[in-house]
């Protein structure tokens, strides 16, 4: 454990951020979406270099994104996962493509497609799942997929589907 | 004549591998390529896409369990667990010991038979169809046994479920499995598939797609992928869960990092998971199977506020599970990191580039993907 307190607290000194430890090996820190980028470049060069994942909540209550960075140490043995908040009207954050290349590309085109979160300065945003997609973000909370899928898909005049109307 | 021929065509050309190719499964790659040599190369994922992660948001963990063999078609009982365990932590439920010794024995199993259809695509992409065969056949008493323990052969339909497992072992499923092990590992260091290796095999993958370590981790290459670049890292060892740290087993490295360095790190991991297998069946404790509050589930069981991520060793590398709940009976959300996400788009897109087009599909199955679990 004593590894563990030691990220968060040094993470708490430099970016004033605030964190709990889970179990062993877990660690959870929230920082200012202004600092994200500075504090994954210093985990980074403390030996964090794996990116496991990138992953969005929808917070749909408090009207905000919450993005989460995964990072593994391969030498401390430890998951970082780095958590910031964005407001979900203005879904921006900068992109940390230009660290770790094509990792960090792929998993931010994912949740821009899925959440329509903009990764600024991530040039490969293009639809990766989804072909030829013209609704909202589909993994968004207020994406009401029943009734995208009975607009576009369905029809009243067809017997079997009558009954996703009723 | 040779001048006209050469001003007019350049040589240059876009084709396709996938999704309608026979080696390449639910999956798209589009080359770029000039003369015989791909210049460039971009996936084209999607066409597996199930949208798991939304569909569990409305699903209870009961229901979830069964969804989550579906993650990884020729894996399904690895997810199952991942998916058990986020539940376990995030509820703190107390897991049996033996269910926790049932769940190794299922995984492990679960890790041979997967590196055996790994075994049989490579075999096959490369054409040595002997291989191919055997494998497959080798693999079919595997699933025999799934069929015995869980009910079903490539389903189990949740077997691993949150608080441990659905059923206990059958009588008689300890020296069953022993037996098909020892079919396919006819002594400790020697597997029936190292017998059937021949020359065709490895000219066809030696010095091909050669991954560096350096690029292996910035690409987030893990799982077998990673370990053939020469890097020491397994989740069991560094992360261990379950009961991996009562057992006794090699990593197995190689530090070439060409497609046949992968192909003999997945081989010597058939072996170990096989040492792995033997070690738990002997150690197995009586007791019981399931934690008592699962026993008779019930439907609507809150699950408390929190977070985890969960890491697994999946057969391709590593598999994690982000679970959030904010207090309700459906996790909030959910996010699946498969491992072949990351082997599928950016380190095949590195290792096609360069590469020749006859190479193409022994770089794609040397790199044990899967598009399941890419695309959820």
């Amino acid at each position: 454990m004593k590894r563990e307190i030691e990220v968060l607290q040094c993470l708490k000194e430099k970016f004033g951020a605030e964190g709990y430890v889970r179990r062993d090996r877990r660690v959870f820190i929230t920082v200012d979406a202004e600092k994200v980028k500075e504090a994954i470049l210093l985990l980074k060069n403390k030996g964090y270099e794996h990116l496991s994942a990138i992953s969005v909540t929808d917070w749909i209550k408090d009207g905000e994104f919450e993005i989460t960075y995964h990072l593994w140490s391969y030498e401390s043995k430890i998951l970082v996962t780095l958590k910031t908040r964005i407001k979900r009207d203005k879904a921006i954050i900068e992109s940390i493509s230009d660290i770790w290349g094509g990792n960090a590309r792929t998993h931010e085109r994912e949740m821009h497609e899925l959440f329509g979160v903009e990764f600024l300065g991530n040039d490969d945003l293009v639809p990766l799942f989804l072909e030829d997609w013209d609704g909202p973000p589909p993994f968004r909370k207020d994406f009401d997929w029943r009734a995208y899928v009975r607009e576009k898909f369905y029809s009243m005049d067809n017997e079997r589907e009558r009954s996703y109307y009723d | 004549m040779i001048n006209v021929f050469e001003r007019l065509n350049d040589g240059k050309y876009t084709i396709y591998f996938g999704p309608a190719h026979p080696g390449s499964g639910n999956f798209g790659v589009k080359l770029e390529v000039d003369g015989e040599c791909v210049i460039s190369a971009r996936a084209d994922p999607g066409f597996l896409h199930r949208g798991f992660e939304k569909l569990m948001e409305y699903r209870i963990p009961i229901q979830n369990a069964v969804l989550s063999d579906r993650i990884c078609i020729l894996e399904s009982l690895a997810w199952n667990l991942v998916h058990a365990e986020a539940v376990d932590e995030l509820m703190g439920i107390d897991v049996p010991e033996r269910a926790r010794y049932i769940r190794v024995v299922l995984a492990e199993l679960s890790r041979i038979q997967s590196h055996l259809i790994w075994f049989g695509v490579i075999s096959a992409g490369t054409g040595f169809d002997t291989g191919f065969k055997i494998a497959f056949g080798l693999r079919d008493y595997i699933l025999d046994i799934f069929e015995m323990v869980t009910g079903g052969r490539v389903y189990p339909a949740g077997y691993i479920c949150p608080g441990g497992v659905r059923r206990d072992f059958p009588r008689g499923a300890k020296e069953r499995i022993m037996r098909v092990i020892s079919k396919i590992c006819v002594d400790e260091d020697t597997t029936v598939l190292e017998k059937l290796e021949n020359k065709v095999l490895k000219d066809r993958l030696e010095g091909v797609g050669v991954l560096s370590a350096r690029e292996a981790i910035k690409l987030g290459a893990t799982g077998p992928v990673l370990r053939g670049s020469g890097i020491k890292a397994d989740v069991r060892r560094d992360d261990p869960y379950e009961v991996y740290e009562c057992f006794e087993f090699e990593i197995p490295t190689m530090n070439e990092g060409d497609a046949y360095a992968r192909y003999c790190v997945g081989i010597e991991e058939i072996k170990e998971s096989a040492k792995i297998v033997r070690q738990a069946l002997k150690m197995m404790p009586d007791g019981d199977y399931i934690a008592p509050q699962f026993r008779k589930p019930k439907l609507h069981v809150k699950i408390p506020e929190g977070e985890v991520y969960v890491r697994n060793e999946v057969a391709r590398g590593e598999g994690c599970v982000y679970m959030v709940s904010d207090g309700g009976d459906k996790p909030y959300r959910v996010k699946i990191r498969g491992p072949s996400f990351l082997h599928m788009i950016p380190v095949l897109e590195h290792l096609l580039c360069g590469a020749e087009i006859a190479d193409v599909p022994a770089i794609y199955w040397s790199l044990n993907v899967c598009p399941a679990d890419m695309d959820r």
